[in-house]
């Protein structure tokens, strides 16, 4: 179902919404750059559809609404554990189509692989998705070589077009809504090509280790992780924790993400670790990305959103690692 | 849904002590283990640690954990009856029925003789239902062997051969790496003889290199590895090599596999 | 037959040269930056009237050497577009400069592309041109957008120098602490962990900005507000060279024009009455007068911000 209406119009029904919603989408966050005087584009919870941002590429993808930079798993007391209470709104996220497919790579992580994480599960149980058409290729985006271009696994589609709010409606949850607006034909359209192309090569496999490719990453990273954490796919935690100052009997246990790029990552207690060479850590989050994974669960966990690309402060593209597996390939074999 | 991060309070019910930093806890625990699982062992406010099971029996489980970051310090200093928080167990195991009937060689280093004690203790007091059972066990100096005791039983009924790096005055037995008394162990069927290799990354690297060179199939050939782990349960993401958790699908892995979980 | 009123040629932003009846003409350029426009000018300047070359002075002007000193005239009317496009405060039209005892206000990149600029630079350097140019009085002036001070805002009588407060949110801190080994191996170690949380030092922290800059999260944003470290007395010269020293953290822009302009005022009140051609260092008029007495004067009427921290004393 389409709907057509004004702002203000829509604005009152976001209003409606966040009677049982929190409703969350790329939100330009002024000054809050890296540098000074520069801006920067996160989610957060928005009050009227003029606070999204279309037309550019949020820095960080919307997996932290589901997956909570810090999440506290339960307080301690004397001799108990005590979970923390789930809010009881639901939620809607603007997202689009490759972030879409970011969380289907989460869920495969957290609702399946053997166990499911409750945590996760609570809160991914009360999303609902907003979908955000790419009425063109942002800089870096290879979406259409992952084909996470497009997607039906939206609940509402929402576009603002001159001053006007376009909506389809593909959940009857939300029929209700709309019913009093004008009926309009609409439907997303998707991005169909991207500069640029990204091949996986078809032999790829574990030979590729010994190809001299991961050698110069060595060099040009500096193992900060940005690649990591923008990224909508990449789910790793990291355990902490901590005791309250003022009572040190009470506590919590919580987790944070974590970079399979960043010192740390493979240490165990008692001084061993693995991957100490910054190539080695490229050469195992590529593969994660565009083999293992893939091996795994029958599918690959990049989508192609090039944010890593976007964020490297050393100018590293991954997307041109993953081309580089072409000729690393042939280098090996 | 089952909140898999939930951990259960657990007595110590015994404290052992081996060495200056290891310590052995028996832990009140009723429930199905294997061998070479491991728990998530915490004490609150200071963390968590995975700590393989070295010993099952009626009522506990017992786990050798070794002084080395917060959490262990804490640990050590606890006292029978206090409680630690316990999730698990986690991971494969050992499958005891692959070696049963077979000619058996457990090689264990250091701190890698908690996880395949419980091998070792099952076919030390079951000894015909192996066709032979050899331990090759080597520490790092005699102040650093650990079950003392154990290894005095275990002599009674099976093979046992404890080596150390580096003699210290007044010791008097076997010196020498580990891969030096692989080299001269008794196999008496290559082909069928089944090997148990868990230690230090590079002690089971060379280790099973010896097996291997000794006419040890691939196949028959068995190791427990150990990585960093914040969840157990396949979720927190340290722990993965190429495809594979070894909490979830490990830590125990035929050689076959294990050949290539390259870090 | 040459008769020139040498005090006012220096005036007038010429010199004295090693050859006689030689001048130099010095075109201030406040903050360093310019549009390449007047390159013309200079150039022509340099090639009619001039030996052909330029000299870029350490304050980040220009100096045309070999000129007449006939040709004064000449020159600055040809001067006038730069003078006019750099909106240099002017007595008359067609006239040059009308005062060189306040030098160029010198500044780094600042923000405008460098990535540890914690403010305009320009912007401040064009500010305080405006407020304290024209002036007969030696002082010099320059403004660095953070603590590497590649200005050299620390060889000036005043030195301004930008600051930004770490905001840090502990909802987006990894706990990666690149932040915290950053701050100590190349700033004041102003940053520790705690309880797997980053606690800031504030009494240590030079607000540089560097944690921002490395933390991968956006834990840490600058502040809304910015903030300047105002050195002052730093000098080099025969006598007695030094560094100039701390005198506010957390100051405000508006409060760094003030204390400056007051300072003039005060160098009226104090300055050897005797000294050569009329310039004396303020550094050693506060030598004589004391850091308190300065400070009385610099900060009269001046509404610094509650962040604001004036040093007690200053030992230079």
């Amino acid at each position: 179902m389409g709907f057509r209406m004004d702002v203000e119009r829509f604005d009152e029904l976001l209003t409606e919404l966040q009677k049982n919603y929190r409703i969350y989408a790329p939100v330009l966050l002024k000054g809050k750059g890296r540098y000074s005087e520069t801006d920067t584009i996160r989610y957060a919870e928005i009050n009227s559809i003029k606070d999204v941002v279309f037309d550019k590429k949020s820095v960080f993808s919307p997996k932290e609404v589901i997956l909570p930079i810090t999440q506290t798993l339960f307080y301690f007391t004397e001799d108990n554990v005590i979970e923390p209470k789930v809010d009881e709104k639901n939620i809607l996220i603007f997202l689009r189509s490759c972030d879409i497919h970011a969380v289907k790579r989460l869920d495969e992580i957290y609702l399946r692989n053997r166990f499911a994480d409750s945590y996760y599960a609570a809160l991914r149980t009360k999303v609902k998705f907003v979908l955000m058409e790419c009425e063109k290729s942002f800089e870096n985006c290879f979406c259409v070589s992952m084909g996470s271009n497009r997607t039906d696994e939206y609940d509402l589609f929402v576009r603002l077009e001159d001053g006007k709010v376009y909506v389809e409606s593909k959940n009857e949850t939300f029929d209700g809504l709309f019913k009093d607006e004008e009926n309009a034909e609409v439907s997303p359209k998707f991005v169909l090509e991207n500069e640029t192309v990204v091949k996986i090569p078809e032999n790829l496999d574990q030979r590729v280790f010994k190809s001299k490719m991961w050698d110069e990453y060595d060099e040009r990273c500096i193992a900060c992780g940005r690649c990591n954490f923008v990224c909508g796919t990449c789910a790793c935690f990291t355990m902490q924790d901590i005791f309250y100052k003022d009572n040190p009997n009470a506590g919590e246990r919580r987790r944070v993400w974590a970079s399979c790029m960043v010192d740390g990552f493979t240490d165990m207690a008692g001084g061993h670790s693995f991957r100490k060479k910054y190539g080695e850590r490229m050469r195992f989050k590529v593969m994660h990305k565009v083999y293992d994974f893939n091996k795994r669960f029958g599918y690959h966990m990049c989508v192609g959103c090039g944010r890593c690309d976007d964020i490297c402060p050393e100018y590293i593209s991954f997307a041109n690692a993953v081309n580089k597996l072409n000729d690393a390939m042939k280098e090996v074999e | 849904m089952e909140n898999v991060y939930i951990p259960f309070s657990s007595r110590i019910l015994e404290i052992k002590q081996h060495t200056d930093i290891d310590y052995t806890f028996k832990m009140e625990y009723r429930g199905e283990v294997k061998p070479g699982q491991f728990f998530e062992v915490s004490i609150p406010k200071y963390g968590e640690a995975p700590i393989s099971v070295c010993e099952i029996g009626d009522g506990y489980v017992a786990l050798t954990i070794r002084r080395v970051g917060v959490v262990t310090n804490e640990i050590h200093n606890m006292k029978v009856g206090d409680r630690l928080f316990m999730r698990g167990p986690y991971g494969n195991g050992f499958d005891i029925d692959i070696y049963k009937g077979k000619e058996i060689i457990v090689a264990a280093g250091g701190t890698g003789l908690a996880p395949v004690k419980g091998i070792v203790d099952y076919f030390a007091s079951h000894p015909e239902e192996a066709k032979s059972f050899n331990v090759l066990m080597g520490f790092k100096s005699p102040k650093d062997i650990l079950f003392r005791e154990s290894i005095e039983n275990w002599s009674k009924t099976i093979q046992t051969t404890l080596t150390v790096d580096r003699a210290d005055e007044g010791y008097t037995g076997n010196t020498g790496l580990i891969t030096n008394y692989v080299k001269t162990v008794e196999i008496e069927n290559a082909d069928e003889a089944q090997v148990i290799v868990v230690g230090p990354p590079i002690m089971m690297k060379f280790t099973v290199q010896e097996f291997i060179n000794r006419g040890i199939k691939e196949e028959n050939i068995w190791v427990s590895y150990e990585r960093k782990m914040c969840c157990g349960v396949g979720k927190c993401g340290h722990c993965k090599i190429d495809d594979t958790y070894i909490c979830l699908d490990g830590p125990v892995f035929n050689f076959t596999q294990a050949k290539h979980l390259v870090d | 037959m040459l008769d020139i009123n040498t005090k006012q040629l220096k005036k007038n932003a010429f010199r004295i040269t090693k050859e006689r009846g030689k001048t130099a003409v010095r075109i201030r350029v406040p903050g360093g930056n310019m549009h390449v426009k007047f390159f013309s000018v200079i150039q022509e300047i340099a090639e009619k009237y001039g030996n052909g070359t330029v000299h870029i002075t350490t304050r980040q002007g220009f100096e045309i050497p070999g000129i007449d000193m006939k040709n004064m005239p000449d020159i600055n009317k040809m001067l006038q577009p730069i003078i006019d496009g750099l909106e240099i405060n002017q007595e008359a039209p067609g006239c040059g400069y009308p005062a060189s005892g306040t030098r160029n206000i010198s500044a780094c990149v600042g923000n405008a592309y460098c990535p540890y600029g914690n403010y305009n630079t320009g912007e401040l350097a064009k500010k305080i041109e405006k407020a304290v140019f024209p002036h007969d009085r030696h002082v010099k002036i320059a403004v660095t957008g953070c603590p590497n001070d590649c200005i050299k805002a620390r060889m000036q009588d005043f030195g301004i120098i930008g600051m930004t407060e770490p905001q840090y949110d502990p909802y987006r801190c990894v706990g990666c602490q690149a932040c915290v080994k950053n701050c100590k191996k190349r700033a004041t170690g102003a940053l520790k962990f705690e309880n797997f949380k980053v606690v800031r030092d504030h009494s240590k922290c030079i607000g540089c900005g560097e944690c921002v800059i490395k933390c991968p999260t956006g834990a840490w944003t600058r502040s809304e507000e910015k903030y300047y470290k105002l050195v002052i007395m730093g000098r080099t010269g025969k006598k007695n060279p030094r560094i100039a020293q701390d005198f506010i953290k957390w100051a405000d822009e508006e409060s760094v024009i003030k204390i400056i302009l007051n300072t003039y005022e005060y160098i009226e009140e104090y300055i050897d009455k005797e000294a050569y051609q009329g310039k004396e260092h303020i550094g050693y008029i506060v030598d004589r007068t004391g850091y308190q007495e300065f400070k009385k004067w610099a900060l009269k009427d001046v509404n610094l911000g509650p962040k604001a921290e004036v040093a007690q004393t200053i030992n230079w």
